[in-house]
C-alpha cells in the first residue's frame, strides 16, 4: 500500500465512512420487513434481500433495512414499512421483488409513497 | 462485501474474550451460514464495551440491541428469532436488579445513560483491528489538521488552553509539559507513552489499547509534532498480551498508510513507534523508573528535577504521558480547546475513565465527566451495592490513592477534590467497599502490594512500609498496641516526606485516608480486639464464633456432630452456655448473620443443631446433674431479676465460689422467657430443668420476691448487687387515643397467658403494630385463644422486620395476616371504647442512620381498620424502682460505666434490657458473663477493668472431608406441628431435626476457622511452643 497523501486520506474516510454507518445510529430512512412465520412463509425473505440489492445498487448509504415480527395482519403479507426522516411511516402489503424494487425506486430514493401496495400511513403505537 | 442490513457488534475486550467471546463469534458464524445469513448479517469484534459484568456481550446495530451473557447454546435461538424473523429476544437482554422487565436498547440502560464518552468514543463501535473503521470515525483527522494547519506552538497552545491534565493520576497540566520540553535546547527529544498500568483492579488503558488503539497514535503523533520528536516509545506490561498484539497490528497499519514513517501524509514531519514490554514492576510506572527500565537499567526512580521533559530518556528531554492522556488529544485538536474545557470542574476539565469494581452491582469501565459525584457514580450507574449491603468508602487512585468515605458521596470528583479528602486521582481505579469491608485489613492489604513492589532504593519506602505492615498485621492478629494509630500516622509522614518517587511518597496514603476517616475502627481492634466488619480472622477466628456474644465455638460442635459425637459437642457448647436448652429454642442465632455458607446457599442451622444436641441428651437420660462447686468466699451477692442476664449471672458468680440469691418479683423465674416466651416456642418443662440446673449449681432462686430498695440489701449483708431487672414496660406509640379501652399492653397480655390466664379476652378483630419478635408472639398466641382475625401492622417491609424470620413463616402459616408499609396515625374510640385505628400508608425511602430503609408517609392514604382489641408491641423500655438510688437515662434505662459495668452506686453493677433495652437471650447472657467477672474483682478489691481478648477456637477438631452429597447448600426442612393443629393448642411447634438430618447439616459447615488455627499451629511450631496448642481431637 502506497502512503497516503492528504487528499488519500480524505478519500478513504469518506469511503469507510459507508463500511460503518449501520453502527452510527444515524440514517435517513428505515424499511422494516416483516418477518413473522406467516411473513416468511409468505415471501418476506426474498423482499429482505430484494432491498438489499437495491441499496447496493443504488449506492445510497443511509437506509438501513431491519426486520420485525408478524404486524398481525398476516393476509396482507409479504409486508414492509418504510420511515423516511421527517414524514411519516408508510405501511405496504401483498409484496413481491418488483414491487419491493420500485417501492425503493420511487418512495425510499425519491420520496413518493407508492400508493398501489400502500395500506395506510402512520405506525402503531406501543411496544 | 454484499449491503448488509445487521452488524452484531461483539465486544473483545480482555474480559470478554475470557469470558468466551470468541467461542460466541463462532457459534453465531455458523448459524448464520446455515442460515444463510452471512451476507447480511456481519460480525464486528470490538474493544471493551465497558460493561464488563455483563459479558459476554454483543450490542446489535443499527437497533442498538444489548445481550448479556451469551452462551454458545443461545446462539441458534438468537440467530433464529432476531436476525431471520426480526423478533428482539427478551431473555437474553440486560434485566435490571429487582425488576423483572429486560431493557432492550443499550442507550435506555442506566450504566450507560449517564456516561459522556470522550476518549472512548468509539468503544464498541469499531473493530480495533481495523484502521479504516477509526478512519471512518474521523480518526486521523486532527492529525491530518495539525499538519496541514496548525504550528507546533499552536497545538500546545491548543492543549494548554484545553486544560488536559495527566490522567496517569498526579494532574500535572499536558500542555505545558510538552511546552518545557519544546523550550529544550538538547535534540533529539522523545515521547513515551506510559501504559504501565500497575493497581489493582485498574484496566483503562488496557481498554484504550483494546478498543482503539488508533486513537493512541494519533495523540502520539500529534505530540512528537508539538514537543519536535520523531521518535516515540510505547511501554506496556507484558501482563497486557491482547493489548499489545492490538497495538502492534495498529502500529503496522498505520505504518503502511504513512501515518506512522517518514514524511507523514507527506508533509515532512516524521514520526515513528516502538513497544517496549515491561515486566510488571508497580515502579516501572514511575517515569523516571519506567525510563530506566526502556534503557536496560534496573528501574529505580532517580531524583527529579531535573524532570524528565528536561532531561530524560538517554539524557534527552522526553515526554511521558499517559494512555488516556494521549487518547484525549486528537479529539481536543479536532473539537478544539473551547469545546473540551467546558466540560467538567473549574480545575479539572473533560472526562474521566474509571474502572468501578468491588461490591457493586455494575461492575464495569465507565466514563464520566469531571465533576460527577460518588453518589452518582455508585447508586446510578453502578446501581448500588449487592445484597442492600451499606456502602462504606471507596478506594480511588489504588494503593497510591486512599479511602472516601460514604460521608463525600456527594462531593464532586476532580483533581483537587481527592486529594483534600486524602486520596487521588491516580489512573481510575474505584474500588467499592461495603459494610462487611475491614479498613484495617484494606490498609495491609494496599501496604502488603506497595511494600512487594518498593524498589527498595530509598530507606523509608524500602523498611518504612515493612514497619507499617507489621503494625497492621499486628493489630489485625489482636496483637495492637496503644499507641500504634500513633505510630502509624508519624511513620506514614515519614515515609512521605523522606522518599524519592512517586511510590514511597504515596504509599502510606491508604493508612493514613482510613485513620482519617475510620479511626474508631482502629481503635476497635487494638483495644477492644474486635473487627466490626467481621474481616480480621486473627480476631474473629470464624464470623459465627465471633457473632455468637457468648463467643461459643461454633466450627468444632458442628464438626463434632457431624461425626456423631454429640456428647463432646454439648460440652463445646456448655464451655461458654450455661443454658443450652434454652438458646436452641429462642436464640437470634447470631451466629447465621455473617455465615459464608450464605454466599451461594443458607446459612448453617447452628441454633437447630444446638436444639437437637440438648434433645438428644435428654432423651437418652443424660441430662447431667450439676455439681455445685464449693462456697471459697463469704461475700453475699443478690441479683435482682431471674431472666437470662440474672441467671448466667448467678451461674458465674456461683462457679467463682460466691453466695448468690436471685430475686424474681414473679411467682416464676426466667423473667421473659417465662412471662414473655410463648409455650409453643419454649416449653415450660424446659425452661424449668435448666433454671433448676442453675440452682443445683448452688444459686438461691426467690420467686415473688420484689425488690424495692437496695439498701435494704445491703442492710441484710449482700456485699453487691446486681440489677438485671429487664425492660418490661411496653412502651406506647405516641398517637391520639391511645388511652382508650381495648388497647392492650401486649407484654401484660402474654405475662397473663404465660402465667396460666386462657381464656380469649381479646375478642375477634385483633391488630398488632410492631414487626419484633413480641408483635409476632402476641399475633400468634392471640390466635391460639380463639381470636379469628389477626392482623400485624408494619412500616417497613418483610425483608426489615425484626422478628425471627421461622417465627414470621410460621405465624402465617398459622393464618396470621402481616400488613406491610403501614403506620398508626390515630386511635378512634366510641365512649372511650376502641372502635377503629387509622393508617397512614408508607414507601421506602433513603437508608436511616441503623442503615434500614426509613419509611416514608404518602400523603392521603389514610384508612381505618375496625378492631376489638389493638396491641402496640414496637419496644419494651425499663421500668426502675427509685428506692433503687441509681442513675438513669433519658430512656429510663440504667446508666453503667462501660469499663466496670458498675452504675453510679458502688457496689451495684447492672446488666441486660435494663442497661441495654431490649435486645435477646444470648446478649443478655454475655453482658452477664462480663459483669460476673467484674463483680468478682469488685469483691476481691482487684482493679475494675474488663480484659479484651480475640476471638480463639476453644478447642482443635480436624475438619472433615466434605463431599458433594454434604455441600448442598440448603439446610434441611425443620419439621413442625401441622399448622391446623396448633391454632387451638400451646404444644411445642419446632419437632427438631432428625438424627440423619441433622449430621447431614453439620457437614456443611466450611469450617472458617481453620485458616486460624492452621497459622497458629504453624507459629507454635516455629516458636517450638507446641505445649500451648490445644490437644487434637482425632476423628473416630
Amino acid at each position: 500500500m502506497p502512503k497516503l497523501t492528504i487528499d488519500e486520506l480524505r478519500k478513504k474516510r469518506d469511503e469507510a465512512r459507508k463500511g460503518i454507518y449501520l453502527r452510527d445510529g444515524e440514517y435517513r430512512g428505515k424499511i422494516t420487513v416483516h418477518l413473522g412465520t406467516c411473513g416468511i412463509a409468505a415471501g418476506a425473505r426474498e423482499i429482505v434481500t430484494t432491498f438489499l440489492a437495491e441499496i447496493e445498487r443504488s449506492g445510497v448509504k443511509d437506509i438501513v433495512v431491519t426486520t420485525s415480527g408478524c404486524a398481525g395482519l398476516c393476509s396482507m403479507e409479504p409486508m414492509a414499512t418504510v420511515e423516511m426522516v421527517d414524514s411519516p411511516p408508510v405501511k405496504y402489503g401483498k409484496l413481491d421483488a418488483d414491487a419491493a424494487r420500485r417501492i425503493f425506486r420511487e418512495h425510499v430514493l425519491r420520496g413518493n409513497a407508492v400508493a398501489e401496495y400502500s395500506l395506510g400511513v402512520g405506525s402503531e403505537k406501543g411496544g | 462485501m454484499a449491503v448488509g442490513r445487521i452488524e452484531i457488534m461483539l465486544c473483545s475486550g480482555t474480559g470478554c474474550v475470557a469470558g468466551g467471546a470468541f467461542r460466541i463469534k463462532d457459534a453465531i458464524e455458523n448459524e448464520l451460514a446455515k442460515r444463510g445469513l452471512q451476507n447480511e448479517v456481519a460480525i464486528v469484534p470490538t474493544g471493551c464495551n465497558g460493561f464488563c459484568g455483563q459479558g459476554p456481550l454483543v450490542v446489535i446495530k443499527p437497533d442498538g440491541i444489548f445481550y448479556a451473557w451469551l452462551k454458545p447454546e443461545d446462539i441458534p435461538f438468537l440467530v433464529e428469532e432476531h436476525f431471520l424473523k426480526g423478533r428482539p429476544v427478551k431473555k437474553f437482554m440486560f434485566v435490571p436488579r429487582e425488576k423483572k422487565e429486560p431493557i432492550p436498547l443499550l442507550g435506555d440502560i442506566p450504566f450507560f445513560k449517564k456516561q459522556m464518552l470522550v476518549v472512548l468514543r468509539n468503544k464498541g463501535i469499531i473493530d480495533a483491528e481495523k484502521i479504516d473503521d477509526y478512519i471512518a470515525r474521523d480518526g486521523y483527522a486532527a492529525l491530518e489538521k495539525v499538519l496541514t494547519s496548525m504550528s507546533p506552538e499552536g497545538v500546545i497552545e491548543e492543549i494548554v488552553r484545553s486544560g488536559l491534565r495527566g490522567r496517569g493520576g498526579a494532574g500535572f497540566p499536558t500542555g505545558v509539559k510538552w511546552k518545557i520540553c519544546r523550550g529544550e535546547k538538547v535534540t533529539p527529544k522523545y515521547l513515551i507513552c506510559n501504559c504501565d498500568e500497575g493497581d489493582p483492579g485498574a484496566y483503562m488503558d488496557r481498554s484504550v489499547f483494546e478498543s482503539d488503539p488508533h486513537s493512541v497514535i494519533e495523540g502520539l503523533a500529534i505530540a512528537a509534532y508539538a514537543i519536535g520528536a520523531s521518535h516515540g516509545y510505547i511501554y506496556a506490561r507484558t501482563e497486557y498480551p491482547l493489548a499489545i498484539k492490538r497495538m502492534q497490528t495498529a502500529i503496522q497499519q498505520s505504518r503502511e498508510y504513512g501515518l506512522l514513517g517518514e514524511s507523514i501524509l507527506g508533509s515532512g514531519f516524521n514520526f515513528d513507534l516502538e513497544i517496549r514490554e515491561g515486566s510488571g514492576a508497580f515502579v516501572c510506572g514511575e517515569e523516571t523508573s519506567l525510563i530506566h527500565s526502556i534503557e536496560g537499567k534496573s528501574p529505580e526512580p532517580r531524583q527529579k528535577p531535573p524532570f524528565p521533559a528536561q532531561v530524560g530518556i538517554w539524557d534527552h528531554p522526553t515526554v511521558i504521558n499517559n494512555v488516556e492522556t494521549l487518547a484525549n488529544v486528537p479529539v481536543i485538536i479536532s473539537r478544539g480547546a473551547d469545546w473540551f474545557s467546558k466540560i467538567g470542574t473549574e480545575t479539572s476539565k473533560g472526562t474521566k475513565i474509571f474502572s468501578l469494581v468491588g461490591k457493586i452491582n455494575n461492575t464495569g469501565l465507565i466514563e464520566v465527566p469531571m465533576g460527577i459525584t460518588l453518589r452518582e457514580i455508585i447508586y446510578e450507574i453502578g446501581d448500588g451495592i449487592p445484597g442492600n449491603r451499606r456502602f462504606k468508602a471507596v478506594q480511588t487512585g489504588g494503593p497510591s490513592g486512599g479511602c472516601i468515605p460514604a460521608s463525600l458521596m456527594d462531593v464532586p470528583i476532580d483533581y483537587e477534590s481527592l486529594v483534600k479528602a486524602g486520596s487521588m486521582m491516580g489512573s481510575g481505579g474505584m474500588i467499592v467497599m461495603d459494610e462487611d469491608t475491614c479498613m484495617v485489613d484494606v490498609a495491609k492489604f494496599y501496604i502488603q502490594f506497595t511494600n512487594d513492589e518498593s524498589c527498595g532504593k530509598c530507606t523509608t519506602c524500602r523498611d518504612g512500609s515493612e514497619a507499617l505492615l507489621e503494625v497492621l498485621t499486628r493489630i489485625t492478629n489482636g496483637e495492637g498496641r496503644e499507641g500504634d494509630i500513633e505510630f502509624l500516622e508519624e511513620l506514614g509522614l515519614a515515609i512521605k516526606d523522606a522518599s524519592m518517587c512517586g511510590l514511597g511518597t504515596t504509599l502510606p496514603n491508604p493508612v493514613l485516608s482510613t485513620i482519617k476517616y475510620f479511626r474508631e475502627e482502629y481503635e476497635e481492634h487494638i483495644k477492644y480486639k474486635r473487627c466490626p466488619a467481621v474481616v480480621c480472622r486473627g480476631l474473629i477466628s470464624s464470623p459465627c464464633q465471633y457473632m455468637c456474644p457468648l463467643h461459643t465455638d461454633v466450627p468444632a460442635y458442628l464438626t463434632l456432630t457431624a461425626m456423631g459425637r454429640f456428647k463432646e459437642a454439648l460440652e463445646v457448647v456448655r464451655k461458654t452456655n450455661p443454658l443450652p436448652l434454652i438458646c436452641g429454642r429462642v436464640c437470634m442465632a447470631h451466629c447465621a448473620l455473617k455465615c459464608r455458607s450464605k454466599e451461594t446457599g443458607d446459612a448453617l442451622a447452628v441454633k437447630e443443631v444446638k436444639r437437637f444436641l440438648t434433645d438428644w441428651e435428654l432423651n437418652s437420660g443424660q441430662y447431667p446433674q450439676v455439681v455445685p462447686l464449693p462456697k471459697k468466699f463469704e461475700e453475699k451477692v443478690a441479683i435482682i431479676g431471674s431472666g437470662p442476664a440474672g441467671l448466667a449471672a448467678g451461674y458465674y458468680l456461683a462457679q467463682e465460689g460466691y453466695p448468690v440469691t436471685i430475686f424474681e418479683k414473679f411467682p416464676v423465674a426466667g423473667g421473659m422467657l417465662a412471662v414473655a416466651i410463648p409455650e409453643y416456642r419454649l416449653p415450660k418443662k424446659l425452661l424449668q430443668l435448666e433454671i433448676d440446673a442453675i440452682r443445683q449449681a448452688g444459686v438461691d432462686i426467690r420467686t415473688n420476691s420484689p425488690v424495692e430498695s437496695i439498701d435494704a440489701l445491703m442492710e441484710e449483708g449482700y456485699k453487691a448487687v446486681l440489677v438485671a431487672v429487664g425492660a418490661h414496660k411496653n412502651r406506647k406509640l405516641g398517637i391520639p387515643g391511645e388511652e382508650a379501652e381495648g388497647v392492650v399492653d401486649p407484654i401484660t397480655f402474654l405475662r397473663q397467658v404465660n402465667l396460666g390466664e386462657r381464656s380469649q379476652t381479646l375478642g375477634d378483630r385483633v391488630g398488632i403494630i410492631g414487626g419484633g419478635n413480641t408483635a409476632v408472639d402476641t399475633a400468634r398466641t392471640a390466635l391460639r385463644l380463639g381470636s379469628k382475625d389477626v392482623t400485624i401492622y408494619y412500616r417497613r417491609t418483610r425483608a426489615e422486620m425484626p422478628a425471627i424470620a421461622e417465627e414470621i413463616e410460621a405465624a402465617i402459616e398459622e393464618g396470621v395476616k402481616i400488613e406491610f408499609l403501614v403506620n398508626p396515625t390515630k386511635v378512634i374510640s366510641d365512649n372511650g371504647k376502641l372502635k377503629s385505628i387509622e393508617f397512614i400508608r408508607t414507601k421506602l425511602g433513603d437508608p436511616d442512620a441503623s442503615g434500614r430503609k426509613r419509611p416514608v408517609p404518602i400523603d392521603g392514604s389514610e384508612f381505618a381498620v375496625e378492631l376489638d382489641a389493638l396491641l402496640p408491641a414496637v419496644s419494651q423500655d425499663a421500668e426502675i424502682p427509685s428506692g433503687f438510688g441509681v442513675e438513669l437515662s433519658k430512656g429510663g434505662a440504667i446508666v453503667t460505666d462501660k469499663e466496670t459495668l458498675m452504675t453510679s452506686r458502688k457496689g451495684v453493677f447492672a446488666c441486660g434490657d435494663a442497661v441495654t433495652l431490649p435486645t435477646d437471650v444470648t446478649t443478655a447472657m454475655s453482658e452477664a458473663r462480663n459483669v460476673a467477672e467484674l463483680m468478682h474483682k469488685y469483691l476481691r478489691g482487684q482493679e475494675l477493668a474488663r480484659e479484651y481478648e480475640p476471638v480463639r477456637p476453644s478447642v482443635v477438631v480436624e475438619p472433615i472431608e466434605m463431599g458433594e452429597e454434604e455441600a448442598a447448600t440448603t439446610r434441611p426442612q425443620m419439621i413442625r406441628l401441622p399448622a391446623d393443629e396448633r391454632r387451638h393448642t400451646f404444644e411445642e411447634v419446632d419437632l427438631g431435626y432428625t438424627e440423619e438430618s441433622v449430621m447431614k447439616e453439620a457437614r456443611r459447615c466450611l469450617r472458617c476457622d481453620w485458616e486460624l488455627q492452621k497459622l497458629r499451629r504453624k507459629a507454635a511450631k516455629d516458636a517450638q511452643e507446641v505445649e500451648e496448642v490445644p490437644q487434637v481431637v482425632e476423628p473416630s
